[in-house]
């Protein structure tokens, strides 16, 4: 009774097995952060190997938690380290001077992003958002940013509640949940991207 | 002695993730040896293909405003679930009159089966993902601001 | 349903997630609630450094926003708790034990000695790598009995789980609870700051107390 999923199962469980060697035999505190992200991806595939509509809305909080522990443990790691931006002198190479991205990358990717909603969609604008915030240098306004993520986490959780008490009202429900997670996800991504080149 | 040893060698921190990788490799190796595992057929949110839809790879089996035949485990704790899976916005109905090939964008536009279990079915999973995301958040911000 | 907690005393559903209480659940979520609601009010402790074969001691100075959001993230730890404690859901209770897990983290990150910060970095790289085999048995759990509400599982005629999934599960929860692991060493408990910490074991321990639980009645 070798069926598909078994085969699947064996192949993710040998890989697994692999990115566990691995970390076995790692001493290095940064590689032993990057081989535990990379050992993450068979537990996805497993969730991914159920094969119905539940397992695409499993994978996502597993994605999620994934990257947040790596958000969390990769400061851990440069507070730890003393790691500083150290700003590098005594190098005078003329270069051309640095001219400013289009805007019209990041806009579509914001628009993109507008368009999907949702958490993908929170994603792929947050990823514009970051592009323009790299590419000009801007890096005003974060009190605002922080302040609409947290609102949109509180209208996020009031669509819950109401899909949980009032699910007459499902219409508005899913309105607020995809907009509010948009709102979060992309704002919360934005200012961890940002955040970290700005170190001064 | 053996036991003073093994003490030691837990009682450093820097060895206890090898002890663990070490243990789920064991354990993963054991796994693959007692493979052959049923799969059930009769799964929750099942999924259909129908390469034919405009809405593939996510046909949802229903109209708008009117409710999609889902299989969720407590029906009686969800009245209203389906229709959310059947509900299109005005855009992504118009997206899948005009071409047969954006089945992903419109299934991450509001509405959908994604949005059916993650909001409303399976709402607290969300809830709980969002929180480990806030509180990564503000481990990483507290001690940015404490180092700089 | 006839487990080992006992028969369920009222349920609270939130869609496919019903939390359940009964007389096992509800004891250890009454006991992580109890030292929320310590955590919330008592004051925390200065520690003192005593200089033998002399009168010098020197005590610690701890900054109050550190004192303030090691208790925030104590507070997150006991809710989370909380959650793991009477979650129906296998998959649910997977998320609640990583967020336990990232909580007790959070505790001990904030201390500003770079010892205590190494053991806080350990124990996170071992808490991350615990989500592999927590939700791989969770969604092994799923495409195998193709349910993953625990009430559903625990019916008599229900599709057992298979053994090596449970050790899976088992496994999981050990990784992220690691924490009282170093009571051996005390480098956690080297840290200051008394209700916090305490948090992190009774964390650990409520939820090894829940998972096995869960593998027995499942």
């Amino acid at each position: 009774m070798w069926n598909e999923y078994s085969v699947g199962l064996a192949l993710v469980m040998i890989s697994a097995v692999i990115g566990f060697l691995a970390l076995l035999r790692e001493q290095d505190d940064l590689h032993r952060l990057l081989i535990i992200d990379l050992v993450e991806i068979p537990s996805l595939a497993i969730i991914a190997l159920l094969g119905t509509d539940l397992a695409e809305a499993l994978i996502l909080p597993g994605l999620v938690v994934g990257i947040a522990e790596l958000l969390a443990l990769s400061q851990i790691y440069v507070t730890k380290e003393g790691l500083r931006k150290r700003p590098v002198r005594g190098l005078h190479i003329e270069v051309v001077e640095r001219a400013h991205a289009p805007v019209i990358i990041p806009a579509l990717l914001v628009g993109y992003g507008i368009v999907l909603s949702g958490f993908t969609g929170g994603a792929v604008a947050a990823l514009g958002a970051i592009f323009f915030v790299i590419s000009r240098g801007s890096t005003d306004s974060y009190e605002l940013v922080e302040m609409a993520s947290g609102i949109a986490w509180a209208a996020w959780i009031a669509s819950f509640f109401v899909f949980m008490f009032f699910p007459q009202y499902w219409y508005a429900g899913v309105m607020g949940a995809a907009v509010g997670i948009l709102v979060k996800v992309a704002a919360k991504m934005t200012l961890v991207g940002s955040m970290w080149g700005e170190a001064e | 002695m053996i036991i003073s040893r093994i003490s030691r060698f837990i009682s450093n921190f820097d060895n206890l993730l090898a002890l663990f990788a070490g243990a789920c490799a064991v354990l993963a190796v054991l796994f693959v040896l007692f493979l052959p595992l049923p799969y059930s057929e009769d799964q929750l949110y099942p999924k259909e293909i129908d390469e034919s839809s405009p809405l593939y790879p996510y046909e949802r089996g229903g109209t708008p405003f009117e409710r999609a035949d889902i299989h969720v485990q407590y029906p009686e704790n969800s009245p209203f679930a389906g229709y959310v899976t059947a509900y299109l916005t005005p855009f992504s109905l118009a997206l899948s009159r005009l071409t047969p090939h954006a089945g992903t964008t419109i299934v991450a536009h509001p509405g959908g089966i994604l949005d059916e279990i993650l909001y409303n079915t399976r709402g607290l999973d969300t809830v709980v993902e969002t929180t480990i995301l806030f509180i990564a958040f503000a481990i990483g911000s507290y001690l940015f601001r404490k180092g700089s | 349903m006839i487990g080992i907690g006992g028969q369920p005393l009222f349920m609270l559903p939130f869609g496919d997630i019903v939390l359940y209480f009964t007389p096992f659940t509800l004891t250890l979520f009454i006991l992580a609630l109890v030292f929320t609601v310590l955590v919330i009010i008592s004051k925390p402790e200065r520690q003192i450094d005593i200089v033998f074969g002399g009168d010098a001691y020197l005590a610690k100075e701890i900054s109050i926003s550190e004192m303030k959001f090691r208790r925030f993230m104590a507070i997150a730890c006991g809710l989370a708790s909380m959650g793991a404690m009477v979650t129906g859901d296998i998959f649910d209770f997977a998320l609640f034990t990583s967020l336990v897990g990232i909580c007790n983290v959070g505790i001990v990150a904030a201390v500003k000695s770079r010892h205590v910060q190494n053991a806080a970095y350990q124990y996170g790289l071992v808490a991350m790598s615990a989500t592999v085999p927590l939700f791989a048995g969770a969604a092994i759990v799923a495409a195998t009995t193709g349910t993953l509400s625990i009430l559903e599982l625990a019916l008599p005629g229900a599709t057992k789980v298979p053994l090596f999934v449970k050790a899976l599960l088992t496994l999981g929860v050990m990784g992220e609870g690691m924490a009282p692991f170093y009571a051996a060493k005390a480098e956690m408990f080297r840290a200051p700051g008394a209700p916090y910490v305490i948090m992190c074991s009774l964390s650990s321990l409520l939820i090894f107390l829940r998972v096995i639980e869960v593998v027995l009645t499942v």
